[in-house]
């Protein structure tokens, strides 16, 4: 029998639960006084150029974090339940039906779902759904639809593809001024690239502290402590935060403190959390020393930004999001992670309602196993919808994964 | 006189048995090219907006490839993927397609994304597969200058594989050959009422799977043939079917067996892969000819013109045919398909068309299929 081990807390989690309830309860206020003041709110998805939006004073909200509070609050099924009434396949993604649940019935979600959009902005580079979701919100509450398309990239990232993302964030730019009453100001657009830049490099420097052994920080440290770097991307107000998260990791790393007591085998994670079990899932690996130091899902918003003006800098940067890109980029980005951390192996989470990320990842297993040597195990579940997990099988496989990785 | 009738008896026997010849490839769906076209280079696609002219620029015989009709499960795709790709990729995985000169991926939903890097990877087809993505706003700014370069790209892409990259001659040949078919497409659609519910569908799949020339040729004997034995639909339930593919006419023929008829097809694998704006005018530029066509078709739901385009668009064509009810195909685990069914159905249904949504594992229908179907026919 393993032993039991202490999971070491965050002290910033008091302060990013603040700065996450302040981030909901401005949200609130902007329903009610985002029209006069001429600051409206849009619904975003999660790889939108959300700079561009900020620099005309939009509110942006994310109905993918809210899919995620939904899938950690375990109120997804339910809500999934109401969508797949109205005809949504129980197929589709589990945070779009999750959130139109919301929309439905906002009785039973978090917050009582989220305030109204005035405007709606969709980027593809995460994949199909978000189009698809965005038109179905579209007409539901028959608000204008921006949507960025960045074409997929079979191989390397082509200067016409960026060239025809760019021409559409000039007509964005053009179409918020018309929405907005408020001219398009470069100069403000930089201020948030730069805040954006500053913000990404401390998220950077936070998860290669996990290089460090023993880690300072274990999976779930990381998917919790993401939610400000993707909903207040481009704010002073997450550069503020993960400055206190990058020097509590940094005590960490120089006290030899690691999140998970006597780490003994390191791991790499490779997609969405399972929200819904969280804690539950990673604690059948943190009591047998087993700590997952990094991974590739809260990595994704840890890429710099791209050189050029701040339009072309958008266009590149968005359009280069790793699930915007090839079976091989990903396989290369896996192993270089398994490499760099040391990691002796990797779990990847077959998930259901993403398949874009999910689709390819028998092969990368196969491939980054052949390159690396390091045993991956994978696991089938859903990162909300807690319908689909079955915790027996899953919990023998981990056993099992683990005994390997020990022996 | 005499000599006339002998000529039209003739012709009608010619017309007959291309007919034959048309409803055999159908059934065969490209399995026996090697044997039957064994001076063609086959070259295979998943989807109707991969660009066939370039093919046929090419030299090559574009093909649709269809899953297996014995489903095997590929070790390399998880269950909840649809069975369109990984029918496929189990026949790629088996070598069943070992002899073409390459598949072409045109980008569109996240599945067949995926596939293209896994076709990649695993089926052996590492130089040749090609993929091509158009833009998924047909008419957003730049969309169509982006197009053309990615279209450029192909050609040189295809060009590596042939040793030499197709010229604007080339282009223009296979330009006209995909015209000519598409005329002849949009005349069968024409006479779809008049027909029994599954001829049409057959005789449109035949033409993804064997050589055009051979099938422009033999549509031609087949056409007046088909004019012969048009018949006035008569009380049968006239039904509007949209979806993805269909790589067999089960469902047709349940719906003509159950007295149904259909008279408007949006199927990737139907109509919709020929659609083309037979009034445009001709373009001295054969690739933006290829890029004007993908932005007039009617999207599929991995395309956008606006988003109640293909909403409004199924609308109009139920209504233009005099369609009673409607049936929203959904291949399982098809996302782009299944997301646009609810607001289609709703649309449909506020216009008085009676609409069902009917989910299918692969093109076969059954019993239970049978049961929803005649009740839903029916109740029409
Ligand atoms: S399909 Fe995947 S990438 Fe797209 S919204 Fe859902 S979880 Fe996110
Ligand atoms: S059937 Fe649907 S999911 Fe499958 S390849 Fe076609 S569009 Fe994609």
């Amino acid at each position: 029998m393993a032993e039991q081990r202490r999971y070491r807390p965050l002290a910033s989690t008091r302060q990013l639960e603040k700065t996450m309830t302040r981030y909901y309860a401005l949200t609130r206020y902007h329903r009610l006084w985002g029209r006069p003041l001429r600051r409206p709110l849009a619904w975003v998805t999660s790889g939108a150029p959300v700079e561009l939006l900020l620099a005309f004073n939009i509110h942006p909200v994310y109905p993918e974090n809210y899919g995620a509070i939904c899938g950690t609050r375990k109120v997804s099924a339910k809500l999934c339940k109401v969508a797949e009434a109205a005809g949504y396949s129980q197929d589709l993604c589990s945070y779009a039906r999750s959130h139109i649940g919301s929309i439905m019935r906002p009785d039973l979600a978090p917050m009582g779902g989220l305030p109204r959009p005035d405007l709606l902005v969709a980027c593809n580079n995460i994949c199909g759904t978000v189009l698809k979701w965005y038109e179905a919100l579209a007409r539901i509450f028959n608000v204008p639809l921006l949507v960025l398309d960045t074409p997929y990239l079979p191989g390397e990232v082509t200067g016409h593809a960026v060239g025809y993302v760019h021409e559409q964030l000039k007509e964005m730019a053009a179409d918020l001024e018309k929405i907005t009453g408020r001219r398009f100001d470069a100069r403000g657009l930089e201020k948030r690239l730069l805040l954006s830049k500053e913000t990404i490099s401390l998220w950077r420097e936070i998860r290669e502290f996990c290089r460090a052994e023993p880690s300072p920080l274990n999976a779930p440290d990381l998917f919790i402590h993401m939610a400000p770097i993707v909903v207040l991307r481009g704010t002073k107000q997450s550069l503020k935060y993960y400055r206190q998260l990058r020097d509590e990791v940094k005590h960490r790393v120089d006290q030899g403190l690691g999140a998970v007591e006597n780490e003994k085998i390191r791991l790499v994670w490779d997609n969405i959390a399972i929200w819904y079990r969280l804690f539950a899932f990673f604690k059948d690996f943190s009591q047998r020393g087993a700590c997952f130091v990094t991974d590739t899902y809260s990595g994704g918003w840890a890429v710099e930004l791209s050189p050029g003006d701040p339009l072309e800098s958008l266009a590149s940067t968005y359009t280069e999001i790793f699930l915007n890109r090839s079976l091989e980029f990903r396989a290369r980005q896996m192993i270089d992670l398994i490499k760099d951390f040391n990691a002796h192996g990797f779990v990847m989470h077959s998930n259901r309602s993403c398949k874009p990320y999910s689709l390819v990842q028998e092969v990368i297993r196969r491939q980054v196993m052949r390159e690396t040597g390091v045993p991956g195990l994978m696991v089938e579940a859903d990162m909300a919808d807690s319908r689909v997990f079955a915790n027996e099988p899953v919990k023998n496989r981990v056993q099992a994964f683990i005994e390997t990785l020990e022996a | 006189m005499l000599q006339q009738v002998k000529n039209k008896n003739l012709n009608d026997s010619i017309g007959e048995e291309k007919l034959e010849l048309l409803l055999e490839e159908a059934s065969l769906n490209g399995s026996r090219r090697r044997e039957r076209y064994p001076d063609s280079r086959f070259f295979g696609y998943f989807c109707s907006y991969w660009p066939e002219e370039i093919v046929l620029a090419a030299g090559y015989e574009p093909l649709r490839l269809f899953p297996a009709p014995i489903q095997a499960v590929p070790a390399s795709l998880p269950a909840y993927c649809c069975s369109l790709a990984r029918g496929c990729l189990s026949r790629a995985e088996k070598g069943d397609y070992a002899d073409l000169a390459g598949t072409g991926f045109a980008h569109t939903c996240d599945t067949m994304q995926c596939l293209g890097g896994i076709w990649q990877a695993v089926a052996g087809h590492v130089d040749n597969t090609l993929q091509c993505v158009p833009p998924v706003l047909l008419e957003a700014p730049g969309a169509r200058r982006y197009y053309l370069t990615e279209l450029q790209n192909l050609l040189s892409k295809i060009g590596r594989l042939t040793g030499r990259e197709p010229g604007k001659i080339d282009l223009i040949r296979a330009l006209d050959l995909c015209r000519q078919i598409r005329r002849q497409a949009a005349e069968l659609d024409k006479m779809r009422p008049y027909l029994p519910s599954p001829l049409v569908p057959a005789l449109l799949r035949a033409g993804q799977v064997m050589p055009g020339t051979e099938f422009s040729a033999a549509l031609e004997r087949v056409i007046p043939v088909l004019k012969e034995r048009m018949a006035e639909p008569g009380d049968r339930c006239r039904v509007l079917v949209t979806g993805a593919v269909l790589e067999n006419d089960s469902l047709f023929k349940m719906v003509e067996d159950l007295g149904g008829r259909v008279v408007a097809d949006d199927m990737c694998t139907g109509y919709r892969h020929y659609y083309d704006q037979l009034s445009q005018p001709d373009t001295p530029d054969p690739l933006e000819a290829i890029v004007q066509r993908a932005a007039n078709m009617p999207p599929c739901p991995c395309r956008s013109r606006g988003h109640d385009y293909r909403i409004n668009y199924l609308e109009q064509l139920a209504l233009e045919k005099n369609a009673a009810g409607a049936v929203l195909v959904i291949r399982k685990y098809c996302e782009p398909h299944a997301w646009d069914a609810v607001p289609a159905a709703e649309q449909l249904r506020k216009s008085g068309i009676r609409t069902m949504v009917l989910e299918l594992e692969g093109a076969d229908v059954g019993g239970q299929e049978r049961t929803r179907l005649q009740a839903f026919l029916e109740s029409i």
